[in-house]
């Protein structure tokens, strides 16, 4: 008897833009031999509002509200990063309360970012449970934003100098109680998530990035510390008070979705020692540095750089001496790593797309820009 | 570093100037290459930024390279005309080099010989003309 072999073909799957996983609007056209992928090809682009060109037409002050829009899960990030830039081509130095209360802005903003993460990632890996309790928490959050800045997402509060206003009555207590309770809600997602079998089988061993891999492509943050590196630039290139206070940089060597969502769990627990440390050693003194009414930097460029809950959040400014930047662009980790995303599905199959996908923790705001 | 990179690339490097942590080139597209070969060799390995700037008469390349050992940052300015421009991509020394190049490609215009996928990538397909160029 002869057999004849038929010829097979590739399977192209459509996965987004609308897909409940690719959190936002993202589209992967995803190249299957049976269910192992072969090939990749992200689709970005859905959410590009022109933010980088908007900025050469708007003075700088007026650019500040649009970088929320960009990692819309970590305003403050951005916020600095453009703050920082347009402070070092002013030369302007920040006053010390100012620079405790924008660590204090920005390490809240990280608690609620890692919170999102470990909740849509554990949502998307079927623990729907998990997800509640994520939202519950950073609902307290979200609850200090707003008594400060009036703002719960996209609140503006870092600004060009310092921030927009001083803690109000009653901030302090309301942080350190939530600084006491969130490790207690650690230790309970540890016993739901952490240690679940199922958790386990589709995230150990699942989505290797090894490190020399993740430097070429421009990896950071806990993406890339998932692989044992320990770049952190809050350590690397340390800005604001971050010389003065005592952390670790959580690195876990795995190279595997579940090292990264570990890094990023104890990197809660680590902002929590910031918050706390901040909170009861913060100077006396302006928030905000005193500055000319109309900004004109001096001809030059500038890079802000901030460790964002993704990794390295850049932007370059360049100022020709006018009221309005002649060129301003955003290095956002989500944009690298989602451009890694092809090389590190190689191989995988089908269902472990949405535990690699999940375990970089993209953002297509500042991706699309 | 910057003695370094003198020694062995003296023809290629036009200008050079140290800003805090900062060290600034300004080099020829045919020199990109050898320059970026040598500073990653030299520890400069983790690609942090490539974008451009409409420079009036010319577009500037920019490229950020970091040295995670020392924290010092190697930026490598290289001219290219405003239309038809092209310069070598650097995707073959860092693969991350890829997308930051389709974005300049898709902004700005210039060309990048040899990269692999040079195809628009925040504005659709049948975008007409590329937006950050200043009229």
């Amino acid at each position: 008897m002869t057999q004849t072999l038929t010829p097979t073909e590739h399977v192209i799957l459509n996965m987004g833009p609308q897909h409940p996983s690719t959190h936002g609007v993202l589209r992967l056209e995803l190249e299957l031999e049976g269910e192992v992928i072969v090939g990749c090809r992200p689709i970005i682009g859905y959410l590009h509002r022109g933010i980088e060109k908007m900025a050469e037409a708007r003075t700088y002050p007026q650019i500040l509200p649009y970088t929320d829009r960009l990692d819309y899960l970590s305003a403050a990030s951005n916020n600095f990063a453009y703050a920082q830039a347009v402070e070092k081509l002013l030369g302007i130095e920040v006053p010390p309360r100012a620079q405790h209360l924008r660590v204090i802005l920005l390490e809240l903003n990280r608690i609620a970012s890692h919170l999102i993460f470990v909740s849509t990632f554990a949502n998307d890996l079927a623990a729907t449970t998990v997800f509640l309790y994520g939202i519950r928490e950073r609902e307290m959050i979200m609850d200090l934003f707003e008594m400060w800045a009036g703002a719960r997402l996209t609140q503006s509060w870092i600004r060009i100098g310092g921030v927009g206003q001083d803690i109000p009555e009653g901030f302090e207590d309301q942080a350190l109680q939530f600084c006491r309770l969130l490790p207690q809600r650690l230790d309970e997602y540890d016993r739901l998530l952490t240690g679940n079998r199922i958790f386990r089988a589709r995230t150990e061993g699942v989505g290797i990035l090894p490190p020399e891999l993740g430097l070429d492509y421009g990896a950071s943050g806990p993406t890339l510390r998932g692989s044992g590196v320990p770049f952190d630039i809050r350590r690397a290139e340390p800005y604001d008070a971050y010389p003065s206070l005592d952390f670790q940089i959580a690195t876990h060597p795995t190279c595997d979705c579940m090292g990264r969502y570990l890094v990023r769990v104890e990197e809660m627990r680590q902002s929590v020692r910031i918050l706390q440390q901040c909170l009861r050693q913060l100077p006396e003194g302006e928030v905000i540095a005193k500055l000319p009414r109309s900004l004109r930097p001096p001809a030059g460029e500038a890079y802000g750089r901030v460790e964002s809950p993704r990794g390295e959040f850049g932007c370059y400014v360049v100022s020709d001496g006018s009221p309005q930047p002649a060129r301003v662009h955003f290095r956002a980790p989500s944009f690298f790593h989602l451009g890694l995303l092809p090389r590190l599905l190689q191989g995988w199959k089908i269902g472990d797309v949405v535990a690699i996908l999940g375990s970089i923790d993209i953002v297509l705001g500042e991706v699309d820009r | 570093m910057l003695a370094d990179l003198q020694a062995h690339f003296p023809d290629a490097i036009e200008a050079a100037a140290e800003v805090g942590r900062e060290l600034r080139l300004r080099v020829s597209a045919a020199s990109l290459l050898d320059i970026a070969l040598f500073s990653k060799e030299k520890g400069f390995s983790y690609p942090a930024d490539i974008t451009a700037v409409d420079a009036g008469p010319a577009l500037h390349v920019i490229y950020r390279l970091v040295n995670l050992d020392t924290g010092q940052h190697l930026v490598i300015t290289v001219p290219a005309p405003r239309t038809g421009g092209r310069v070598p991509t650097l995707s073959r020394l860092f693969p991350g080099a890829e997308w930051p190049e389709r974005e300049v490609y898709d902004l700005f215009g210039l060309r990048f010989d040899g990269h692999p996928d040079l195809r628009r990538i925040l504005l659709t397909d049948d975008w007409q003309g590329h937006p950050l160029l200043k009229t």
